[in-house]
């Protein structure tokens, strides 16, 4: 036992570990990732841990190992329960036999980017039960119950958390896990459970599926997972609050009253498993109240049920959320959220300056626009498609380049601006096709990160092979997956692998596809690189460019650096031009000179390479990845 | 007691670290605490901030506008976007270091004055705690780091020496680096006799 400062996705890998998790598989996505980055950092002997490939993948690692038998542990976010869903939604009507929790992170208020999603919805499609941690403390607590419940039911069970309790830390008494004895793997023959072999079968898995839901439900209730809270005396406000929104109710409480704004009676009904839907508890609190506050964030999911059961209970107070207006379905809660509740359903009147000032301090800001860090060979790879289009003497908006997800998207923004769209893991080239397909005549272009290429460009790239259609792939290989916080990939350096993994290297399997025109370039050498992208442009058929170099900032962490800039003062001239193309953190505008930062400057030389009056020397360089 | 610490700055200025041994230092005395730091693109040098909460068990993360008692914003543009956090009877200590987005190194576009921003704090009617970085010392030849500078002025200046003993402050950060203790205790001093 100790006090550790933990984060929640920690909490979930040692209420995990708690449970006697046996497989654990994901793939990264912040703000997902530290249940499998901590599990690697302290993971028992007998536990198997990996990076997957996709979410898919991951899933059905996960699942398969609880059909043997064993507790299972499945992680993603939210943009990866999509990935992972096809296999998911079978699995549900399947149910499983050891234990299998699939922890997913939603994103309210997008400080991670991508769709800001409610994955409570998928919960609902699948019919499978959902508990959502308040707190870090619960994260822990409840993971150890998911596994049991999960067990117990015969029903994959879902954690869900929001960024702000994922990654948030707290001070926690962990305790060592119980010893667990060896858990032999079952190997189970069962054509009417693991299969969809005919529609009886079908139709019975789904009755299963909903009795599940159904069971799961009871022992929530005999638990008491959800709390319910009465006042003394019937009448007043009854407020329902779901899992990340909890802690805020007693401090907006308290803010209600500091105001001076009497509430009266209050009830509450705390919802920690939110699917299924605690119909008996809301039931009572309609009862006993007269005025009814809802408190989930994004979709409005437990209050359109609340209606249902107000309507078949002629309630006919009032019911204040986000269907009669008063709250957002767009952003994450604070306290804020419950007083602007409190106050709409007891019609109290707050303060007029309290919350939604106007600052107009904020638009003094300066814009900040992320780019690539010093020495990123994305940044090469950027410089030399830019200047390729050049060179054929096109016009930038004449040239589709097709985005994806990761560090590569950081080309969509300026000094590039090279890179126009952003939507899923590996879209890139499904969209350079269709894009095709519409009947553009220019060139088209798809870029892609080996990671990303790895877990959902294959596919697509297979699809552009047979149907033959004239586009120019640029896979980055940086050999990690980086912008999640360096994940090891299918592509990285053998010694960072798992003791007995093998790498893949994508210079063997892309050629192996048989695409027209293959190449590999060092984004580091910009003349070379140009050539060879404005050739492909060029060319018919399918052509894929290898532009490789390792992640600079990871190069970095092992003492590495490619070279070495110097500026020749005496023949800069602060044209800025250095800055104005590369736009690399590490160059500053000095008195005399533009300077280079020594403590972050990788030496990749580009800057060297635009400058026009040799003012920057670039000094010998070491070999590719 | 409740106390809430809202930090802002860019990747690179060790903003979260003044965080964590804030609270590392409660934790050590049994306040509970919660940190929720956001790092978005930090290794890029783009916007950090930072929530922590202290002396309420299972707290929301999240500070609610108006909310904070106290801001540390360690850089001059990004401070703006803490003004909305900041109680009527907050403190806002401000270090105005500048850090040029290079649209702004190139003069392409505009960047607040440091008196720009000690208007728009004012305007919050919270008290102005403006360390300059100018006055940040060397030690053995090199600047002191800025993190552990800001707070130790912090420390002297604003609540949140009445909250946590500076002591403790130099408790955990001698048990966080084992190195350079002398020169991060001599940072945190230097930090607490600076002059504003
Ligand atoms: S060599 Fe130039 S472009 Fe490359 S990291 Fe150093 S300063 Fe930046
Ligand atoms: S983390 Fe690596 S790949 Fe990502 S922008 Fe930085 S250097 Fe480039």
């Amino acid at each position: 036992m100790s006090i550790k400062f933990i984060s929640g996705n920690e909490a979930i890998a040692y209420g995990s570990l708690q449970a006697g998790v046996k497989v654990v598989s994901g793939y990264p996505g912040t703000p997902s990732s530290e249940v499998i980055t901590s599990l690697f950092k302290n993971k028992p002997e007998d536990l198997y841990v990996e990076w997957s490939s996709n979410e898919k993948v991951a899933f059905e690692v996960a699942a398969a190992a609880s059909w043997a038998g064993q507790r299972a542990l499945c992680t993603m976010k939210m943009s990866g329960l999509n990935v992972a869903y096809d296999s998911l939604a079978s699995v549900a009507y399947s149910g499983c036999s050891g234990a299998l929790v699939v922890y997913v992170a939603d994103d309210p208020g997008v400080s991670a980017g991508m769709c800001e999603q409610d994955s409570r919805g998928f919960a609902l499609i699948s019919d499978l039960p959902m508990l959502e941690p308040a707190s870090v403390e619960e994260a822990y607590s409840l993971t150890r119950f998911a596994f049991e419940l999960s067990e117990s039911t015969g029903t994959p069970v879902f954690i869900r958390m929001v960024t702000a309790t994922a990654l948030s830390y707290a001070g926690m008494d962990i305790k060592d896990p119980p010893v667990f004895p060896e858990c032999e793997p079952k190997l189970i023959k069962d054509i009417a459970k693991y299969t969809k072999a005919g529609s009886a079968i079908c139709l019975d898995q789904h009755r299963d599926v909903i009795e599940r839901l159904a069971k799961a439900g009871e022992i929530i209730r005999e638990k008491n997972i959800n709390s319910l809270s009465l006042s003394p005396e019937a009448g007043g406000l009854g407020i329902i609050v779901a899992g990340a929104v909890f802690p805020y109710l007693e401090e907006g409480l308290r803010l209600v009253d500091e105001y001076g704004l009497k509430t009266g009676p209050v009830s509450t009904l705390k919802v920690t498993a939110t699917v299924p839907f605690p119909a008996e508890e809301v039931r009572s609190l309609i009862k006993h109240c007269s005025a009814l506050l809802i408190l989930e964030e994004l979709e409005p999911h437990l209050e359109k049920d609340l209606y249902i059961e107000a309507h078949k209970l002629g309630f006919s107070g009032k019911i204040i959320g986000k269907l009669d207006g008063t709250l957002s379905r767009i952003g994450d809660y604070s306290a804020e959220q419950v007083v602007k509740g409190i106050a709409a359903a007891l019609t109290l009147k707050l303060p007029a300056d309290l919350f939604g000032s106007e600052y107009k301090g904020e638009k003094l800001t300066a814009s900040r626009p992320i780019t690539t860090c010093a020495g990123c060979p994305h940044r090469g790879t950027f410089l030399a498609i830019n200047k390729a289009i050049k060179e054929l003497k096109m016009k930038k908006d004449e040239v589709m380049v097709t985005g994806d997800i990761g560090c590569t998207i950081l080309g969509m923004n300026p000094p590039f601006n090279t890179v126009w769209t952003e939507i899923s893991m590996g879209a890139s080239i499904g969209f350079a096709q269709g894009y095709y397909h519409s009947g553009v005549k220019t060139p088209i272009i798809a870029t892609i990160g080996d990671s990303t290429f790895f877990h959902a460009g294959l596919p697509s790239l297979i699809n552009a092979v047979q149907h033959q259609v004239p586009l120019t792939l640029i896979i980055m290989d940086n050999g990690w997956t980086s912008m999640t916080g360096m994940q090891v990939s299918p592509g990285t350096d053998e010694k960072f692998q798992q003791p007995g993994n093998q790498r893949l290297d994508l210079a063997k399997i892309v050629p192996a596809l048989g695409i027209n025109h293959f190449k590999m370039i060092n984004p580091y050498e910009l003349e070379e690189s140009t050539a060879a992208i404005r050739e492909a442009m060029t060319l018919s058929g399918v052509k894929v460019i290898l532009s490789r170099q390792e992640c600079a900032i990871q190069a970095m962490r092992q003492g590495k650096r490619y070279g070495k800039s110097t500026v020749i003062e005496g023949n800069c001239n602060k044209c800025k031009l250095c800055i104005t193309v590369t736009g690399c953190p590490a160059i500053s505008l000095g008195e005399e000179s533009i300077v280079i930062d020594p403590a972050i400057c990788y030496g990749c030389g580009l800057c060297s390479q635009v400058c026009n009056r040799e003012a920057i020397e670039r000094g010998p360089v070491k070999d590719v990845l | 007691m409740y106390y809430d610490i809202y930090l802002v700055g860019v990747g690179g200025q060790g903003i979260l670290t003044i965080g964590e041994i804030v609270a590392e230092a409660a934790l050590k005395r049994d306040l509970p605490a919660n940190f929720y730091p956001t790092k978005g693109m930090a290794q890029r040098g783009g916007f950090v901030k930072a929530q922590l909460r202290l002396g309420r068990d299972n707290v929301g993360p999240s500070i609610a506008e108006k909310g904070a008692d106290l801001v540390i914003a360690m850089e001059l543009s990004e401070s703006l976007k803490a003004l909305r956090y900041l109680k009527p009877d907050g403190d806002f200590v401000l270090y105005s270091s500048v850090w040029s987005p290079t649209a702004v190194m190139l003069g392409k576009a505009p960047y607040p004055t440091v008196e720009e921003v000690l208007a728009e704090i004012e305007k919050t009617g919270g008290k102005i705690i403006h360390v300059k970085p100018e006055g940040r010392p060397e030690f053995e030849g090199q600047p002191v780091p800025e993190n552990v500078y800001v707070l130790g002025a912090a420390c002297r200046y604003s609540s949140l020496g009445r909250f946590i003993n500076p002591d403790e402050i130099r408790v955990t950060l001698e048990n966080r680096w084992k190195k350079g203790v002398e020169r991060n205790l001599y940072t945190f001093d230097a930090g607490m006799s600076s002059t504003l």
